[in-house]
């Protein structure tokens, strides 16, 4: 250990290699941190030493190292954080708005009933109607569905709210425990009038009304792949 | 195929999403890097927390591995290494001691050199052990430990400008012996 008395500036300090290692055991500055990794960005040479120290001392780290086995616990809250869904599935999406669009539906029948006001121009004669109570995702979103089943069809007028930029509302019939069924897609103006075929007819009284915003064309999967934007029960009128 | 294969394989069908390879790797991985996270943190709940989130990492960038240049147990190992590190330096943890035998100048090589191994895997034990012990000592603690500079000043009593000169003279040395 002679080399205690020597000056400290040794011709290390001038070697890339010492200061790769350095970096490697993580025992640079901030500072000096920073200015090896802009170096490294563009020297393949020294990304190639940072390489070689790595693989050094992971090698004797794997030879010095005993393993231990670690709690349980590690693996079931990596399969929890990992692969259990982290947004919450359409089913729970939509589950509180059966409840709240009922009360909203609810409304309107005594609205409409009372003569408060009467349902927009005499093109349908509904007999079931749906308010669509926004979700979380679907912040100011009014959107009324009246369904008149002997002409087979349903009116969507959505009075306030937009799809977001470079997509579309696409609505769906939830009936049951069914998968959801595309009804179709909301045109860019007010109101939209789709066509029922006589199979879906059959499935509305009770089912849910559902709006998600989808790519232009609509879902490419078939099922809603984008978010539920607003969902409310059909009701009788 | 060699165990080293079998983990390189093991990534890519993970960087394709396949939870059944994910699970594989961690059978076969963790305890190894639950060793690397005790060794530095030397406390089970912290080492197991820096566990997991090594393995949300080995999830989340397992694509980027292939074209990074590392072995997959290097791979592993230095995230896990590195992410201990961090761990500790943030909670501040003061360094282990160092007994003043293991810095007493002793100009013959460590007792391990008349056992030097052949294989390239301890290489670099084989030029730890022809440093004078007490260096040895440090880049031991350096990088299984994961001492700072700091650090080893704390625990030996010694400058950290001295350290730091050991240090690299050390490692300086170390990578003359390496690359012969």
């Amino acid at each position: 250990m002679t080399d205690r008395i020597t000056p400290p500036d040794g011709p290390e300090d001038e070697d890339d290699r010492v200061l790769a290692a350095e970096y490697a055991l993580g025992l640079l500055t901030d500072e000096e941190r920073t200015a090896f990794e802009v170096r490294l960005d563009a020297d393949p040479a020294l990304r190639a030493e940072v390489i070689t120290w790595d693989e050094h001392f992971a090698s004797a780290i794997l030879d010095d190292v005993d393993p231990v086995e670690p709690s349980p616990q590690v693996a079931k809250r990596l399969q929890t954080l990992l692969f259990k869904p982290q947004k919450e599935s359409f089913w729970q999406q939509i589950w509180p708005y059966g409840l709240g669009g009922v009360a909203a539906a609810l409304v309107l029948w005594l609205t409409i009933s009372t003569g408060v006001i009467t349902p927009d121009g005499p093109v349908l004669q509904p007999d079931l109607v749906a308010e669509l109570a926004p979700t979380p995702d679907g912040d100011g979103l009014m959107i009324r569905a009246s369904v008149d089943t002997s002409l087979g069809a349903v009116e969507v007028v959505r009075a306030a709210g937009q799809p977001p930029e470079g997509r579309v509302f696409e609505l769906w019939l939830i009936a049951g425990d069914a998968a959801p069924v595309s009804l179709g897609l909301l045109d860019a103006g007010e109101s939209t009038v789709i066509d029922l075929p006589q199979e879906v007819l059959a499935l509305l009284p009770g089912a849910l009304l559902a709006i998600s915003d989808e790519p232009p064309g609509g879902s490419p999967t078939g099922a809603p792949t984008g978010a539920v934007r607003a969902a409310g029960p059909l009701t009788s009128s | 195929m060699t165990p080293q294969e079998e983990v390189e394989n093991l990534i890519a069908r993970v960087a394709m999403g396949d939870r059944a390879a994910f699970n594989r790797l961690y059978d076969r991985t963790s305890a190894k890097l639950f060793g690397v996270c005790l060794r530095v943190l030397n406390d089970r709940v912290e080492a197991e927390e820096v566990l997991q989130d090594v393995f949300v990492t080995v999830w989340n960038k397992a694509d980027s591995y292939k074209v990074n240049g590392y072995s997959p147990m290097t791979w592993l190992i230095t995230i896990t290494r590195n992410r201990a590190v961090d761990r500790r330096r943030a909670m501040k943890l003061p360094p282990a001691p160092i007994e003043t035998a293991d810095l007493l100048p002793d100009s013959k090589p460590g007792p391990e050199a008349s056992a030097v191994a052949a294989s390239e895997a301890r290489q670099i034990k084989a030029c730890l052990d022809e440093l004078p012990r007490a260096r040895a000592h440090l880049v031991r603690r350096a990088y299984l430990e994961g001492d700072s500079y700091a650090d080893l000043a704390e625990a030996t009593g010694v400058n950290l400008n001295t350290i730091r000169t050991w240090l690299r003279r050390s490692l300086m040395a170390l990578r003359e012996c390496l690359s012969r």
